[in-house]
């Protein structure tokens, strides 16, 4: 007998967390930040957690927060189905049930220290990228020039404004903003977020490259990058599917042969050769 | 081991003793076809059929489960399955499927749902008696096991041979009559063995299921995909009756107190429209061509990689009797593209 | 939190379905924990103007029928629609495959088809004539399902109703397939849900719950092919409650 069994050790099993703080962020969006109730939660910049709303149902979610941030963790979470609905009407106080942290593809927090990092955020790419980009900023010594691109549709749909101005503002970052339509309040950049690859002012060919966004969005950028002639062992991509189960047995989110919420969510393009449903 | 002969009216009373100190599960007829159900009288055991509808994976992961129950607010609680059972008249094939599902559902992170129903079965497996219409088990490998069950039976004729193969199964097989099996009767079986891995082939592949991985890995743009998949009806049934899919969906249900539930697992299928659907605008798998090709890569190609290269089909040709456009069968698919692509 | 007040209403139907809830017997008691029926002309006098959800059964067949449904529409915060008469207009479509309803009207009432009563047009689902924002599909409806819908609807959450075919409930129930029984069953192109509870009994499925999103045109014609009948073989078996319905193998 294995041990789990032993112990009936249940991978399908939630553990209580609590709704620190909640917040609408945008007509779509909502930040919240969970603590354990059992004080314990250690994960890593590009993990995921399996949410659960009781009664609702289960769903995967990124996190948003640096591991730096301490005792609580941050979610960000669009309304598009029933579980992002109801979590959409949650209060401080309420409880969810948390399995996780969940995935085994994670950011390269140690392979990229001493190199230079290239951000590249297509709406709400931004949220599971905003882990790293914190991570990294919190151990500003340890990495090389940082730019950060971020696209959006429009600027009623901008995430995180204040912090996206602090980090524009700090000298050790370069932060590049697009918005897909334009507007009377917006003064920056219009246009697709590949528009603003030519502008980065690092070396991209030894640069680590770090991509999420809506899938669309992936084909663009590969081909922005390869004019730069990127090696495809310096990007990584977030890939976001159905990780119904989270631990490698729904098949949901299987990308050929590789299980999204084992192998990923986040790849080395290196890897996605043999996995044409990646991108 | 102890290797027993036991005489067929000595095994019917063995049946009936089971029956009456455990809850047993035995290959029953269902109108003209065969289904594993339980058994209330060794009469109605059918170790003389060809396939059961279902194969036997019902039992350890049944088609719509209660995983965890809970309370709004308050924490969730695993409800596992305690009940002990045996399993009886499980074909070769199944077995190898069964040998299969453990590996899967204990890698990485074990199920311990699964492997609870799993180790309060006792597995006694029986070799075939009889060809099915679609079976191909002697072209995958599969027409004999030699792992996974308790007890392994053969019909040898006016008897069964019975080799116990753990201590549960020795335990078991203690309490039927019988004499130690002798070397004419361990002959038979032999010949049982040879006949079985000749003529459980109604359909035959061109090349040694080890190959199929090769195969596949030049063949995923072939015309057949999409020329199959035009008839398919995305109904899920080549899904549902195989005895190595497991994809499941889970979903919460609550009671009209609307504060107390359950969340409940039920069986999914990855040719059904939908399957990798996370919103209205991104369904990432949304072609059937693509579903259908899917299907049979992970039989031949993704679930070996998890699994030390086991080929993930069986041969128990339950897909091809399903199939309503008779689009399923894997041998017809992957002999295709060796015609096309060649060996080697 | 108050309790959300129900309103069930029939039209053109059999009432079939509201049975279907009458017999819920012990479930209903425990609904009436969670809402308040205020209007159910089946199983209580009481009249009400004042509902959260609107429950509407039958199809629609008369113009005041429309505009009392709209009336409803107005009033409902949620509107679902009861049972195959009500999502895809059911048995009463029939009709709608004849071009002259007069005489179709003379053949069936004989010498009462002037009562006024019977002033009827082509039959529309409920859909048809207004927003529908959940349904309930099935003749009759499946008591277990309705069930979890309305709770689902209490709880706050979309219910999920099956996108994909009968036959997998069918496969999951162990059963045979019926066409190897000469049987020319729809289930493969309809709706799942039922349990897959006729096929799983013996009988084809008669498509009442409606098709998938998706069905398989092309996998029908070469089936009904295969088999040696022919496209008005499978038209017999569908045209219960399939006439007029989109989409459609009829051509």
């Amino acid at each position: 007998m294995c041990q789990c069994c032993a112990e009936k050790k249940d991978i399908y099993l939630p553990q209580l967390a609590t709704v620190a703080d909640i917040s609408q962020m945008n007509v779509t969006e909502k930040y919240l930040r969970l603590a354990m109730d059992d004080g314990q939660f250690d994960f890593l910049p590009g993990q995921f957690v399996e949410i659960s709303v009781a009664g609702i149902g289960e769903a995967p979610i990124t996190i948003s927060s640096s591991p730096t941030l301490g005792d609580s963790f941050e979610l960000v979470v669009r309304k598009i189905g029933r579980v992002s609905g109801a979590i959409h009407n949650l209060k401080r106080g309420d409880k969810v049930g948390i399995r996780g942290p969940l995935g085994k593809g994670v950011y390269p927090v140690e392979e990229a220290k001493g190199k230079n990092l290239v951000f590249i955020c297509g709406g709400i790419g931004m949220v599971p990228q905003r882990s790293f980009i914190n991570y990294v900023l919190d151990n500003r010594g340890d990495y090389g020039d940082v730019a950060i691109l971020q696209g959006t549709k429009s600027y009623d749909l901008r995430l995180f404004t204040s912090e996206i101005d602090a980090w524009s503002k700090r000298g050790d970052v370069q932060m590049l903003e697009t918005l897909d339509e334009g507007d009377p309040r917006w003064k920056g950049n219009v246009g697709v977020v590949t528009k603003l690859v030519a502008k980065i002012e690092t070396d991209l060919k030894s640069a680590m490259i770090l991509v999420c966004g809506p899938p669309i969005m992936y084909k663009f950028v590969l081909m922005a990058l390869a004019e730069h002639d990127v090696p495809h062992g310096n990007i990584f991509l977030n890939l976001e599917r159905k990780m119904k189960c989270g631990v490698g047995k729904c098949g949901h989110c299987q990308i050929n042969h590789a299980y999204v919420c084992m192998s990923g969510p986040v790849f080395r393009y290196s890897d996605l050769a043999s996995l044409p449903e990646a991108i | 081991m102890t290797v027993k002969k036991i005489a067929k009216s000595d095994f019917t009373s063995f049946v009936d003793a089971l029956i009456r100190t455990e809850k047993t599960i035995g290959v029953q007829a269902k109108g003209d076809r065969f289904d594993f159900a339980p058994l209330e009288s060794a009469k109605d055991l059918r170790l003389d059929y060809d396939v059961t509808l279902q194969p036997p994976k019902k039992y350890f992961l049944p088609p719509s489960e209660v995983l965890l129950t809970f309370e709004v607010g308050g924490p969730y609680q695993s409800q596992l399955d305690g009940q002990k059972f045996i399993l009886l008249g499980v074909h070769p094939y199944d077995m190898v499927a069964i040998n299969q599902m453990d590996e899967l559902f204990q890698q990485d992170n074990c199920d311990v749902h699964y492997v609870t129903r799993r180790q309060n079965a006792t597995i006694i497996a029986c070799d075939v008696a009889k060809p099915s219409d679609h079976v191909f088990a002697s072209s995958m490998g599969t027409a004999v096991v030699k792992k996974g069950y308790d007890i392994l039976l053969t019909d040898i004729g006016d008897s069964f041979v019975a080799e116990a193969a753990t201590p549960k199964g020795e335990q078991l097989l203690a309490k039927a009559k019988g004499v130690k099996a002798d070397a004419q009767a361990l002959k038979k079986r032999e010949d049982v063995w040879a006949r079985n891995k000749k003529s459980l082939n109604k359909h035959e592949l061109k090349c040694d299921p080890a190959y199929l991985p090769k195969l596949l890995a030049k063949a995923y743009k072939h015309p057949v995909w999409e020329e199959k998949a035009k008839t398919c009806f995305s109904c899920g049934s080549c899904n549902q009756v195989c005895p190595t899919c497991y994809c499941f969906n889970v979903q919460d249900d609550v009671n009209w107190d609307l504060k107390t539930g359950q969340r409940v697992r039920e069986w999914d299928g990855c040719l059904l429209d939908g399957f990798t659907k996370v919103a209205p605008a991104h369904e990432f798998r949304k072609a059937r061509a693509d579903r259908f090709r899917h299907r049979l890569y992970r039989k031949g190609a993704y679930v070996p990689q998890k699994i030390g290269g086991q080929i993930a089909c069986v041969g128990c040709g339950r897909c091809v009797g399903a199939c309503l456009p008779d689009i399923a069968n894997p041998v017809s698919i992957y002999n295709r593209l060796i015609d096309d692509l060649g060996i080697g | 939190m108050a309790k959300p007040k129900i309103a069930i209403f029939d039209f053109a139907c059999c009432e079939g379905c509201q049975l279907q809830i009458v017999n819920l017997e012990e479930e209903i008691l425990s609904l009436l924990g969670g809402a308040d029926v205020v209007e159910w002309r089946e199983a209580m006098s009481e009249k009400s103007d004042e509902y959260d959800i609107a429950i509407i059964e039958g199809s629609i067949t008369r113009m005041e029928d429309e505009e009392r449904l709209k009336v409803i529409r107005g009033k409902a915060k949620v509107l679902i629609a009861l049972g195959a008469c009500a999502v895809i207009g059911g048995i009463n479509k029939l009709k709608n495959n004849f071009d002259d309803l007069e005489e179709v009207k003379k053949c069936v009432y004989g010498k009462a088809a002037g009562k006024p009563h019977l002033h009827t047009g082509p039959t529309k689902a409920v859909g048809e004539v207004v927003q529908v924002d959940f349904s309930v599909p099935g003749c009759p409806i499946d008591g277990k399902e309705f069930t979890y819908i309305v709770r689902s609807l209490l709880m706050g959450k979309t219910p999920e109703i099956p996108e994909y075919p009968v036959c997998v409930e069918c496969k999951a129930n162990g059963n045979p397939c019926l066409w190897q029984y000469d049987q020319v069953c729809l289930g493969p192109i309809i709706r799942a849900g039922c349990g897959a509870r006729c096929p799983s009994n013996g009988f084809r499925c008669f498509g009442c719950r409606g098709y998938v999103d998706k069905p398989n045109v092309d996998a029908a014609k070469d089936v009904i092919n295969r088999f040696g009948l022919n496209i008005d073989d499978l038209k017999t078996k569908m045209v219960l409650f399939g006439s007029r319905q989109e989409p459609t193998i009829y051509e």
